[in-house]
């Protein structure tokens, strides 16, 4: 391995990172922004009201009051039509339609926040004052949905940043012709290939670093586990993407093509990674294929090591399919890759 | 072992482009012997094969059938490796990294390469010190040119590769490389090069290979090949009227070897001037031909070129 050769590949991407403005944009500022964003939407705060119609007949305005009682929810009148298309587009959670002796709550059971507002509806109608068993918020700082949602983002954004940073550049080279003059070098492709994984995750793992800080500071999330155990976890995730964005751009010749196969790979994470929902519970076929994302096992472990007191051993199994999956990746790039 | 003083040794060889149902022959059966230490060079028209030639040389397109022998080994044959660590590239279109400085570049491919001259030395070798420190994109096309011959130069090769180098450079500078290739052969290297500068091609080859249509059709030294037109000098004319001329004619007119009739412009090659002129005069004046101008010079590589990818090869495949 000619590793002088290997550093100035990796000063290469370096430097054509850092004099892009915009590249550096979009892989440090855009991630933030949107952790930022997230993060005020679901901070610890009032609970949002819940948006319930009556559909206008003669004693709607009556019924209309009652539900008006219980303050999570906002009620209008609205007649059939409009009631039902709200719907339809989920501008209300549900629609109540009377007579008032023999009421019908109308919601799409799929949607989480139409069960909320049934049992809202439900609580309305029994009296303003019954109020069911005790009420309490989970309010403690590690249980909340921010506390969930920050380890998810950091592994959201090495999935992006990883896949994207990698894939895209080496595709837009190859197409370029860029790569065809590096070929007839003696640098090989291993050495060409682990310089720009080098510089992209010297990239990666300050910026997860940024944000997993920034919610600690602004969120109070904490962090009760290992934190060796956490960047061991970071190194491993982030050579686990840029691999995969190595492996997808093997063989791409356009920067459309690329694009069109990293969505390919990321899409599916993004919906069963469980970045913004847990999908530990999955079982079948979903929860195979969710177990079996890089994605996964990396926000899984994240959380354990930042919400619980866990340690490197409780995370063996994740480090181990994290490097595994990253060898594996890496491995089938090389054999795959094409310098033209 | 017979072929120990050869650098590139090429066999029967053949490409063919393949995209769909449209097939191109870009080389069809080409024979080629480089020798060590001498300065090569490749000529024939746009699109004759060139480039094709020297890419398949130094790996980067893989022939259809036919050998080739880089410096005494075969591409993917497990020495890959090893031949690209002896050979520098300049390739007939190089495009760099749009954000790296000159300097930078010349250090990542000295990085890569492993060995050879410092990036300062080869700044030099093509004068582009001035330019260090500035970007790719901030170059103009005669300096990315220089550019790229200074990376082929980089790893001090034993066998050098430059397609088209002198494309795009001013007339000082492209003396100055000729300069550069001379004192590296003098060092044992070899040059393998592609030009469409005859000048260039005569000044700087040991010997030329003229290729077309993917065959080599003429080889040897600048000099092998104007001797072998049969005639070195040149008598060039021009007249009023060039309709009332016949080239058939002319041919028969004594010692004239070819003939050509051009933008109103006659050129003549002839053995010697003295036994061609006067009797050319006399056939003029008795045709009422008003002679406009006329000059003698020694034939050129570019005389050869003509005639042999001009006129008489067409000629030849019409009959
Ligand atoms: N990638 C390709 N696909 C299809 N045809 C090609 C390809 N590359 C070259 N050719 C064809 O092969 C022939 C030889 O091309 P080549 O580039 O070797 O010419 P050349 O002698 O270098 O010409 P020039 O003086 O213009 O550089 C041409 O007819 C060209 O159209
Ligand atoms: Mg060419």
């Amino acid at each position: 391995m000619n590793m002088p050769a290997v550093f100035a590949v990796a000063k290469l991407s370096f430097r054509e990172f850092f004099r892009q403005p915009e590249a550096v944009f979009w892989t440090y500022g855009f991630p933030l922004l949107m952790t930022i964003v997230l993060g005020f939407t679901f901070r610890p705060a009032a609970p949002p009201l819940i948006r319930v119609a009556v559909v206008a007949s003669a004693d709607a305005a009556a019924l209309c009051a009652v539900l008006a009682k219980n303050p999570r929810l906002a009620v209008a009148v609205l007649d059939a039509a409009t009631a039902d298309q709200s719907l339809a587009r989920g501008r209300i959670q549900a629609l109540v339609r009377g007579p008032s002796g023999d009421l019908t709550v109308r919601a799409d059971p799929m949607r989480p926040d139409a069960e909320l507002a049934r049992l809202q509806i439900e609580r309305a109608l029994r009296g303003g004052d019954w109020q069911g068993p005790h009420q309490e918020a989970e309010d403690r700082p590690g249980a909340r949905y921010i506390d969930f949602l920050v380890p998810g983002l950091v592994g959201l954004n090495l999935l992006g940043a990883g896949m994207w940073g990698i894939g895209f550049n080496l595709t837009e080279y190859r197409s370029k012709k860029l790569l065809r003059r590096l070929f007839v070098t003696p640098l090989r492709r291993s050495e060409f290939l682990l310089g720009f994984l080098l510089s992209r995750l010297t990239l990666l793992i300050p910026e997860s670093v940024v944000i997993l800080a920034f919610g600690m500071l602004c969120w109070d999330v904490p962090f009760r586990g290992s934190m060796v155990a956490a960047s061991a976890i970071l190194i491993v995730a982030a050579l686990s993407f840029v691999g995969l964005g190595i492996l997808v751009a093997s063989r791409a010749r356009t920067v459309e093509g690329v694009a069109g196969l990293m969505n390919l790979c990321q899409l599916p994470m993004w919906l069963l990674g469980g970045s913004f929902f847990s999908t530990e519970h999955l079982d079948g076929a979903l929860g195979a294929v969710a177990a079996a994302m890089p994605l996964t096992q990396c926000n899984n472990a994240l959380r354990d090591l930042m919400l619980e007191p866990k340690g490197l051993a409780d995370v063996a199994y994740p480090l181990c399919f994290l490097s595994g999956f990253a060898a594996l990746s890496f491995t089938l790039a090389l054999r795959l890759f094409r310098w033209t | 072992m017979k072929s120990d003083g050869l650098a590139i040794e090429l066999r029967g060889l053949r490409k063919v482009y393949t995209r769909g149902k449209k097939t191109t022959v870009a080389l069809d059966g080409l024979d080629l012997e480089v020798r060590r230490g001498e300065v090569f060079g490749l000529l024939g028209q746009n699109g004759a094969g060139k480039t094709t030639t020297v890419e398949i040389c130094e790996g980067l397109t893989q022939q259809t059938a036919g050998e080739a022998r880089i410096l005494g080994r075969c591409w993917r044959t497990g020495m890959d490796q090893e031949i690209r660590a002896r050979i520098g590239v300049c390739l007939q279109e190089t495009r760099f990294f749009e954000k790296q400085t000159v300097r930078e570049t010349l250090q990542l491919f000295a990085a890569c390469q492993g060995r050879g001259c410092s990036v300062d030395d080869a700044l030099a070798l093509v004068s582009l010190q001035e330019k260090a420190d500035a970007r790719q994109s901030q170059l103009s096309g005669g300096q990315r040119q220089r550019l790229a011959v200074a990376l082929a130069m980089l790893g001090e090769p034993e066998l050098l590769f430059l397609d088209e180098p002198t494309t795009g450079l001013d007339p000082q500078s492209r003396r100055q490389l000729w300069d550069v290739l001379r004192a590296y052969q003098r060092r044992g290297s070899t040059v393998l090069l592609t030009t469409h500068y005859m000048e260039e091609a005569q000044v700087l080859c040991d010997r030329i290979g003229i290729v077309d249509h993917g065959k080599l059709i003429a080889l040897g030294s600048p000099q092998e090949l104007i001797r072998s037109l049969g005639a070195d000098t040149v008598v060039e004319f021009s007249v009023g009227d060039v309709n009332a001329l016949d080239e058939g004619a002319m041919r028969q007119l004594p010692g004239v070897q070819s003939c050509e009739i051009r933008g109103g412009k006659v050129t003549l090659t002839v053995a010697l001037v003295h036994t061609t002129v006067p009797p050319l005069l006399a056939w003029l004046a008795q045709r009422g031909a008003e002679l406009l101008e006329l000059a003698t010079r020694h034939a050129t590589l570019e005389d050869v070129f003509v005639a042999r990818t001009g006129r008489h090869l067409r000629e030849e495949e019409s009959a």
